[in-house]
């Protein structure tokens, strides 16, 4: 059976000179195979996923939704770039169509709140505008802002930095204690 | 000839009787369709989430256009994605509007890698059953004959779980049980005094809480805690043919591996009444050759072996090897899925847990057991369920944004439980596995074609225990209790079919007997899911193990004496 797909972590694997995770010669031979990304994202001569205003709006919405406190924000933990990403590889045509137009959305929104471009708004406007969209659209389950969120919330809290820093993470946690107070665990797990 | 034994297919099944046949001192040839699995080396689960490709996403027009159908398992991801055939290349039929799921990896291991790991006994509640309410054939075993082939198969594949001493869930060899957390031990004080006949336990599962020395020598090492089972665990952590089985079977010397070969048919030589050969197609190279042995044990699983038998018609078997009593393909059974509620727990909010237990909780069937059916409906249900506190994903549910919610999200939400349930599907004729007239698959063979739905009895069953899931939650105290799914999954999505080449008493009726040997076939033995004469309430896999065990020695004490 193909294993198609997994070029991007064999490069990464390659990088960390981790080639026995994937099986040596066979993770190789994947590796240079082309064509085998299944379908799934844009191909790199398409041109960006997200124009340059469509990433700095990006940037600016994600920080809003996960601003930087005592640990790293959004772009700290490089969520703009992980969506970036994940667009481009993962996300499919109707998903980067949804994307693009929750981005237009929450301008719009900034327009008609308060008459001017979210990128040029104080961080407490943002807020306020995010805050008010978040809202509506949760409320009436809105399945594109849904999967916006979810993309900027994996990209933190499944990042090195929000798993490891923001809460907690163990690669092996090697045992399990089934009933603790809460003080001697900390932080929520950031992995199930 | 080649070799003493033959074994087609390496999952739970054939891993099992190729370990058995091999340590009985019979040279064993070991045949797998997919490709090649190196254990460890060919796992991620050393991967932390942010190295995953696509934080563990398959990209969604992958998903959609090749791996329709096996997308929809939980343990279907971007790394376990090579554990799942793509639906694209290996297409199967069902009528209009009657679907069943079919998941399922073509590789060295098949579903022993992404199995959920649940192991649970049959009881003479289940094989008295069939007898008791007449539907299907009666079992040709009970539960004295399996027992010690439970025993066997559970020291070494290392089951941990409590014993409770009930008759309908017998206890076995255990290793440690996990814990139960604090929102599930409330819940069973709750549950036990409202309903002193019902019963919440742990989990009982294939992992390693304490090795054993047998465990240790295969290289084998205690679970770890990560759930990233399904991925594969190269500290062998869970029972798997790769980690267990296959290892045993190798440091015999007598194993022989050919995987990428696809068993096209099996030849019938009438003037001895025996299985002469294995033919199998190179799944790289087309190729066809075969393979002789004295016995032959098909452990395709469940529909693959049914397609087999099927299409292996000669002039004597004019219908299917070993179906004169046309039961192959019939009574195909899964265990009806798509039940189960969910409730949030008051309280607790001082205490949480370290560690990803890999088990949840199980409530055995009391239905018609310890509580009566009223005559409504006939078997019962068991329930998985879990206590446990959700992480930063339930933001996804609820509005909030900014240091407001990162501050919430650093503490785990409320308790939750979530019950789901596993009802027990009744045999019927009519949900079958045939195979196409004309259309054939790469390799040439007939495509498998899938008619199976629930029947009333299994709709009943379903409701009640729908009811219950919600009702226990409730009695429990839990607050916002919901249903979890609108309707039932379709046949097939638990993954737990079986029942195709029936065992039975009666040659007329069934097509195993009572050591799963055709009854027309003396060296052919079937031990997969489909030698399955009803499919009680519990996970089955450990059923197959013993049986599997069980058939191997009784192959090999025949060929000993010179029977087979």
């Amino acid at each position: 059976m193909d294993t198609g797909g997994s070029e991007k972590l064999n490069r990464r694997a390659l990088l960390a000179g981790a080639v026995f995770l994937l099986g040596g010669a066979a993770a190789l031979s994947r590796f240079s195979r082309p064509g085998t990304s299944g379908g799934g994202g844009k191909s790199a001569d398409d041109g960006p996923v997200l124009s340059a205003e469509q990433f700095a709006l990006l940037e600016q919405v994600s920080e809003t939704m996960v601003p930087a406190t005592d640990t790293a924000g959004a772009i700290g933990a490089g969520v703009p770039e992980f969506i970036r990403e994940m667009l481009s590889e993962w996300g499919s045509a109707g998903t980067r169509s949804d994307f693009a137009n929750v981005l237009e959305s929450i301008q719009q929104q900034a327009w008609s709140r308060f008459g001017m471009d979210f990128l040029e708004m104080p961080p407490e406007r943002r807020l306020a505008v995010m805050k008010d969209f978040d809202a509506a659209r949760i409320g009436s389950h809105d399945g594109p802002y849904r999967k916006f969120k979810w993309l900027v919330l994996i990209g933190y809290y499944h990042s090195e930095e929000g798993a490891t820093h923001e809460l907690r993470y163990e690669l092996v946690p090697g045992a399990w204690r089934a009933c603790l107070p809460i003080t001697e665990v900390g932080r929520a797990s950031a992995f199930y | 000839m080649d070799f003493d034994a033959i074994v087609i297919g390496s999952g739970i099944s054939g891993g099992w009787a190729a370990k058995e046949l091999c340590e009985r001192g019979l040279r064993t040839l070991l045949i797998e369709r997919g490709r090649h699995v190196t254990h460890k080396a060919d796992y991620q689960d050393f991967s932390a989430p942010w190295e995953l490709d696509n934080r563990g996403q398959v990209p969604e027009d992958e998903a959609h256009q090749d791996y329709a159908i096996q997308s929809t398992s939980y343990a279907f991801n971007s790394a376990t994605r090579q554990w799942w055939v793509k639906d694209s290349e290996h297409p199967y039929l069902t009528p209009e509007g009657r679907e069943f799921h079919w998941l399922r990896g073509y590789h060295l291991g098949g579903r022993s890698l992404t199995w959920a790991r649940q192991t649970y006994r049959l009881s003479d509640l289940d094989f008295n059953a069939n007898k008791k309410d007449g539907h299907g054939v009666d079992w040709p075993i009970r539960y004295a004959d399996i027992s010690p082939w439970y025993d066997h198969v559970e020291s070494f594949a290392g089951i941990s779980g409590n014993s409770e001493g009930l008759e309908q869930l017998p206890d076995g060899r255990f290793l440690k049980p996990m814990d139960l957390n604090c929102a599930e031990l409330d819940f069973k004080r709750k549950i036990e005094s409202r309903h002193p006949s019902r019963r919440v336990t742990i989990g009982r599962c294939a992992h390693l809480t304490e090795p054993t020395a047998e465990h240790i020598a295969l290289g084998r090492g205690p679970c770890q805690l990560r759930s990233v089972c399904e991925r594969g665990c190269g500290y062998g952590g869970y029972f798997s043919t790769l980690s267990a089985t296959l290892p045993a079977a190798q440091r015999t010397g007598n194993l022989t591996l050919v995987t990428d070969a696809i068993v096209e048919k099996l030849d019938y030589d009438p003037a001895k009444r025996r299985i002469s050969s294995v033919r199998v197609i190179d799944a790289k190279t087309n190729e066809r050759r075969s393979y002789q042995a004295r016995v032959v044990f098909l452990c395709a699983s469940t529909i693959p072996t049914a397609q087999i038998l099927l299409h292996s018609k000669s002039e004597y078997f004019p219908n299917g090897l070993a179906n004169r009593s046309d039961q192959v393909g019939r009574n195909l059974m899964d265990h009806v899925h798509g039940i189960g509620a969910i409730g949030n727990v008051p309280g607790l909010l001082d205490r949480y847990y370290y560690g990803r237990r890999p088990t949840g909780i199980y409530i055995p069937r009391y239905a018609n057991v310890t509580e009566d059916g009223r005559g409504e409906y006939t078997r019962g249900w068991a329930f998985q369920g879990k206590g446990e506190r959700p992480s930063w994903d339930r933001a996804l549910d609820s509005p909030g944004i900014g240091a407001e919610m990162k501050a919430q999200l650093r503490e785990p939400g409320p308790w939750q439980m979530v019950l789901f349930g596993f009802a027990e599907m009744l045999p019927r004729a009519d949900n079958r596995v045939t195979l196409h007239v004309s259309r054939k698959d790469s390799s040439g063979l007939p495509l498998v074609h899938i008619d199976c739905t629930f029947g009333d009895n299994d709709r009943k069953l379903a409701a009640e225990a729908d009811k219950d899931a919600s009702a226990m939650l409730v009695a429990a105290g839990c607050t916002n209790v919901r249903k979890l799914f609108p309707q039932l999954k379709p046949p097939g999505a638990c993954v737990h079919e079986m029942g195709t080449v029936r065992m039975g008493r009666d040659p007329a009726t069934s097509v195993l007997n009572a050591h799963n040997q055709a009854h027309d076939i003396p060296n052919l033995f079937i031990t997969d899911g489909s030698c399955m004469t009803s499919s009680s309430c519990v996970n089955p896999s450990l059923t197959y193990m013993a049986l599997s065990a069980r058939a191997a020695h009784f192959a090999a004490d025949r060929l000993g004496t010179g029977e087979l």
